[in-house]
C-alpha cells in the first residue's frame, strides 16, 4: 500500500515532465474513449427520446391494428379492422375510457391535398376529439376536431404546420378551405409544430372527423382501421385484453383452429421492439470502437517499452540504493494506469463534448444521454488497457540487472 | 569480530572459450570504522571488489561475511534491503535522478525502506545539512556544480545511516580543490565513526586513507596501514 502510493508520487512526476509526450501516448486512449463515450450517448439520447415519445401514448393505453397471419395472406386474403369492429368494441368493452379511432386514407402512405392551385402530399386520418390527448397535439391556431364534428360529420380539417407551408396557406389558417379527396374541407385549427423526427417532418399531417373521413371513403373501400384505448385502470389489462380478443374474434368469424387477425399491443411492446434494436446497436458500435482502445493500449506498451530503455541508468541506480522488484515494477505499471486512466478521463470529457455537440448539430436530434455505466466502462477498460500493456515493459524493468542498468549510457 | 570478511572470494567472467579472473581468491577482514581504499589499475578487478562488496554482484566461489551474516544465500529482494540498509552507495558520476530535486535524491533511499513522507523529509534535510547543502534542496542535479552534486549523492548515501559508506572514485569527475573538499568531507566523516571503503587509482586520494590495499590481476597484492596516520594517531594520544 505504501509503495502504492510512492509509486502514485512518481508517476505523476513523471507524466509531467514528459508532457507533450504523455499527451500522444495517451492519444490512443483518448480517441478510443471519446469516441465510444460519444457514441454511445448519442444512442442512448435517441433511445431516451423514443421512449419518452411513446409514453406520450399514455401508459394506460393500448392499442390494436389488422395483422395478417402469413397462412392467410398466401391465400391473398388482408384482414382488416372496420367500423363494425370499432362499434363492437363501443358497445361491448368495458373498462375503457376513450376509443380513439383513425382511420388513414391509404394506411401508412401520404395523400394529395389542393389549395389555390398547389397541391401537396400529407398523412391524413380520420380520428375523433380523444386524438389530441393520445398524441399529445397543442393547437396553434383556432381549435382541434370537436365531438360534435364527428358526431354530425361535419366538413372540417385540422392541419399540420408543414402541410401549410407547403399549400402556401396563410400563417393563420383558420377558415380557409381545402380539397381533400374531392371535398372542400373546411380548416378549423393549425397543429402547433413539433419540428422533426429522424430527420422526417411530424408536421405533414391532416386531421378530419372520423365519421367525415368515412362518408369521403364511401362504402367502396374497406378502410383499415388503427384503434387506439385509453384505459380507466391499467390493473385490468389482462382482462379487458381477453375480452377485446373475445369481441374481434367474434366479429371476425375465427374459428377456434384460426389464429387472430389483429394485434393487441401495449405500450410496452411497442418499445420494447426498438429498445432491443437499439441496444444491438450500442454493443456493435461499443465492440468496433473498443478495439482502438486496444490499439491505444499498445501506444501506452511502446512509449514505456522506450521509456525503461531511456530511463536504464536510473533503475539500476534505484536499485543500487535499495529498490527492490516490485518497487520497480509498481512504478512502470503504475505509471502505464495513470497515462491509460488520464487519457481515460480526457476521453470521457471530450466524448461527452463531441456527443452533445453531434447531437446538437443534427435539427431534431435528441439531446445526447450519457449513463453512469459508459462512464465506468470506459474509466475500467482504460485502466484495463494500462495494466495490460504496462505488465510487460514493467517486468522487463524490474528484471534488470544492477550492475548492467548503471554501466548503461 | 569483522564488520566485513571475504574469505576465498572468486569472480569469474566467461568470454567466449577464455575465462577472466576479476577475483582471485581473496582474503580480507575490514573492521569497524576502518577508512579504506582499493587501489589498483584498471583491470585490477576493484570495480568487481565495489559491486561485490555492495552487494550489486555475487561472487563466483567463496563466501562474503557481512555483519557475520553469508550473504550468498540471499534472495534478489534481501541484497536489496542489505544495499538499502547496510550500505551508502557513492559513484564517480554522482548517479543522481536528474529530474529529482537534491532532497528528493536523498529521500528516496527512506522511500525504499518505506519511512513515512514527514519523516523522510525531516532525515534527509539532516542529511543534507551534513554536508552543508541545506540552502540547495530544491535545485535539481543540472543545477548544482559537480562538487555540490557528489554531496548530494554523500547526503543520499547517509541518509539511512548505513554500516558502510561505499564510494567508487568518488573524486574521478571533479577538479583537485572540489577533491580536496570532498576529501575533506570524508575525512571528518570519518572521523564520526563512519566505515568508508573507497575505489580508486589515485595515490593522493588512497593517502588520506588509513588502509590501502592494492590490487593487481584479481589479486591482492599489498594491504598496509598509512603511516603518516598511524604518527598521527599516536601524536593526538599522546597529547
Amino acid at each position: 500500500m505504501f509503495s502504492l502510493i510512492e509509486s502514485f508520487r512518481s508517476a505523476i512526476s513523471s507524466v509531467r515532465a514528459h508532457g507533450f509526450r504523455s499527451f500522444l501516448t495517451t492519444l490512443g486512449i483518448i480517441i478510443g474513449v471519446s469516441s465510444t463515450i460519444a457514441v454511445v450517448s448519442v444512442v442512448q439520447g435517441l433511445s431516451y427520446s423514443i421512449n419518452q415519445q411513446f409514453e406520450g401514448f399514455g401508459s394506460n393505453s393500448i392499442s390494436i391494428r389488422s395483422s395478417t397471419p402469413r397462412s392467410e395472406r398466401l391465400k391473398g386474403k388482408i384482414a382488416r379492422i372496420t367500423a363494425e369492429d370499432v362499434l363492437a368494441i363501443r358497445k361491448n368493452a368495458e373498462g375503457i375510457e376513450f376509443i380513439t379511432p383513425q382511420l388513414g386514407s391509404n394506411v401508412g402512405g401520404t395523400s394529395p391535398l389542393k389549395y389555390k392551385g398547389n397541391q401537396s402530399f400529407a398523412q391524413v386520418a380520420g380520428s375523433t376529439y380523444s386524438y389530441q390527448n393520445v398524441q399529445n397535439l397543442d393547437i396553434q391556431y383556432g381549435r382541434f376536431i370537436s365531438y360534435s364534428d364527428n358526431k354530425s360529420r361535419r366538413k372540417v380539417i385540422v392541419i399540420g404546420d408543414k402541410l401549410r407551408e407547403d399549400l402556401e396557406l396563410p400563417k393563420n389558417p383558420v377558415g380557409e378551405f381545402i380539397n381533400y379527396a374531392g371535398e372542400w374541407l373546411k380548416v378549423v385549427g393549425l397543429a402547433e409544430p413539433k419540428g422533426s423526427f429522424f430527420g422526417f417532418s411530424q408536421d405533414n399531417f391532416a386531421i378530419l372527423p372520423y365519421n367525415t373521413m368515412q362518408g369521403l371513403n364511401g362504402n367502396l373501400l374497406q378502410p383499415d382501421i388503427f384503434v387506439q384505448l385509453q384505459l380507466k385502470n391499467i390493473e385490468n389489462l389482462d382482462e379487458i385484453k381477453a375480452r377485446l380478443v373475445r369481441i374481434l374474434r367474434k366479429q371476425h368469424r375465427l374459428k377456434p383452429a384460426e389464429d387472430n387477425d389483429f394485434k393487441i399491443e401495449t405500450p410496452e411492446q411497442l418499445t420494447s421492439g426498438i429498445s432491443s434494436l437499439i441496444s444491438t446497436m450500442t454493443v456493435v458500435l461499443g465492440g468496433i470502437v473498443s478495439i482502438s482502445l486496444v490499439v491505444g493500449g499498445i501506444g501506452i506498451m511502446n512509449i514505456m517499452l522506450v521509456s525503461v530503455t531511456e530511463r536504464t541508468r536510473e533503475i539500476g541506480i534505484c536499485k543500487a540504493i535499495g529498490a527492490k522488484r516490485h518497487h520497480i515494477l509498481l512504478q512502470f505499471l503504475i505509471e502505464a494506469v495513470v497515462l491509460s486512466l488520464l487519457g481515460g478521463i480526457i476521453g470521457i470529457i471530450l466524448g461527452y463534448g463531441l456527443g452533445m455537440l453531434a447531437a446538437a448539430s443534427i435539427p431534431g436530434f435528441p439531446p445526447a444521454n450519457v449513463p453512469f455505466w459508459a462512464v465506468a466502462v470506459a474509466f475500467g477498460f482504460s485502466a484495463f488497457v494500462g495494466i495490460l500493456f504496462g505488465i510487460i515493459p514493467a517486468a522487463k524493468a524490474a528484471n534488470l540487472d544492477p550492475i548492467d542498468a548503471l554501466r548503461y549510457e | 569480530m569483522s564488520l566485513i570478511s571475504l574469505n576465498n572470494i572468486c569472480k569469474y567472467y566467461h568470454m567466449g572459450e577464455q575465462t577472466v579472473k576479476a577475483l582471485d581468491h581473496i582474503n580480507l577482514s575490514i573492521q569497524r570504522n576502518e577508512y579504506i581504499a582499493f587501489i589498483g589499475s584498471s583491470g585490477s578487478g576493484k570495480s568487481t571488489m565495489m559491486n561485490i562488496l555492495g552487494c550489486l554482484d555475487k561472487p563466483t566461489e567463496g563466501d562474503y561475511l557481512l555483519n557475520d551474516k553469508s550473504v550468498a544465500l540471499l534472495t534478489q529482494d534481501e541484497l536489496a534491503d542489505i544495499r538499502n540498509i547496510e550500505i551508502g552507495f557513492i559513484f564517480q558520476s554522482f548517479n543522481l535522478l536528474p529530474r529529482a530535486s537534491a532532497l528528493h535524491n536523498v529521500m528516496l533511499p527512506l522511500v525504499y525502506k518505506g519511512i513515512p513522507l514527514k519523516k523522510r523529509k525531516e532525515l534527509a534535510m539532516k542529511s543534507l545539512q551534513k554536508v552543508n547543502l541545506a540552502d540547495r534542496t530544491d535545485h535539481i542535479p543540472s543545477q548544482l556544480s559537480g562538487g555540490q552534486r557528489q554531496r548530494v549523492a554523500i547526503a543520499r548515501a547517509l541518509v539511512t545511516n548505513p554500516s558502510i559508506l561505499l564510494a567508487d572514485e568518488p573524486t574521478g569527475n571533479l577538479d583537485s580543490q572540489t577533491s580536496k573538499d570532498i576529501m575533506a568531507l570524508f575525512d571528518q566523516l570519518h572521523q564520526e565513526g563512519q566505515t568508508i571503503i573507497m575505489v580508486t587509482h589515485e595515490d593522493d586520494i588512497a593517502n588520506h586513507c588509513h588502509r590501502v590495499v592494492r590490487l593487481s590481476d584479481g589479486k591482492v597484492v599489498e594491504d598496509y596501514l598509512n603511516e603518516h596516520h598511524i604518527e598521527a594517531k599516536k601524536e593526538t594520544l599522546n597529547v
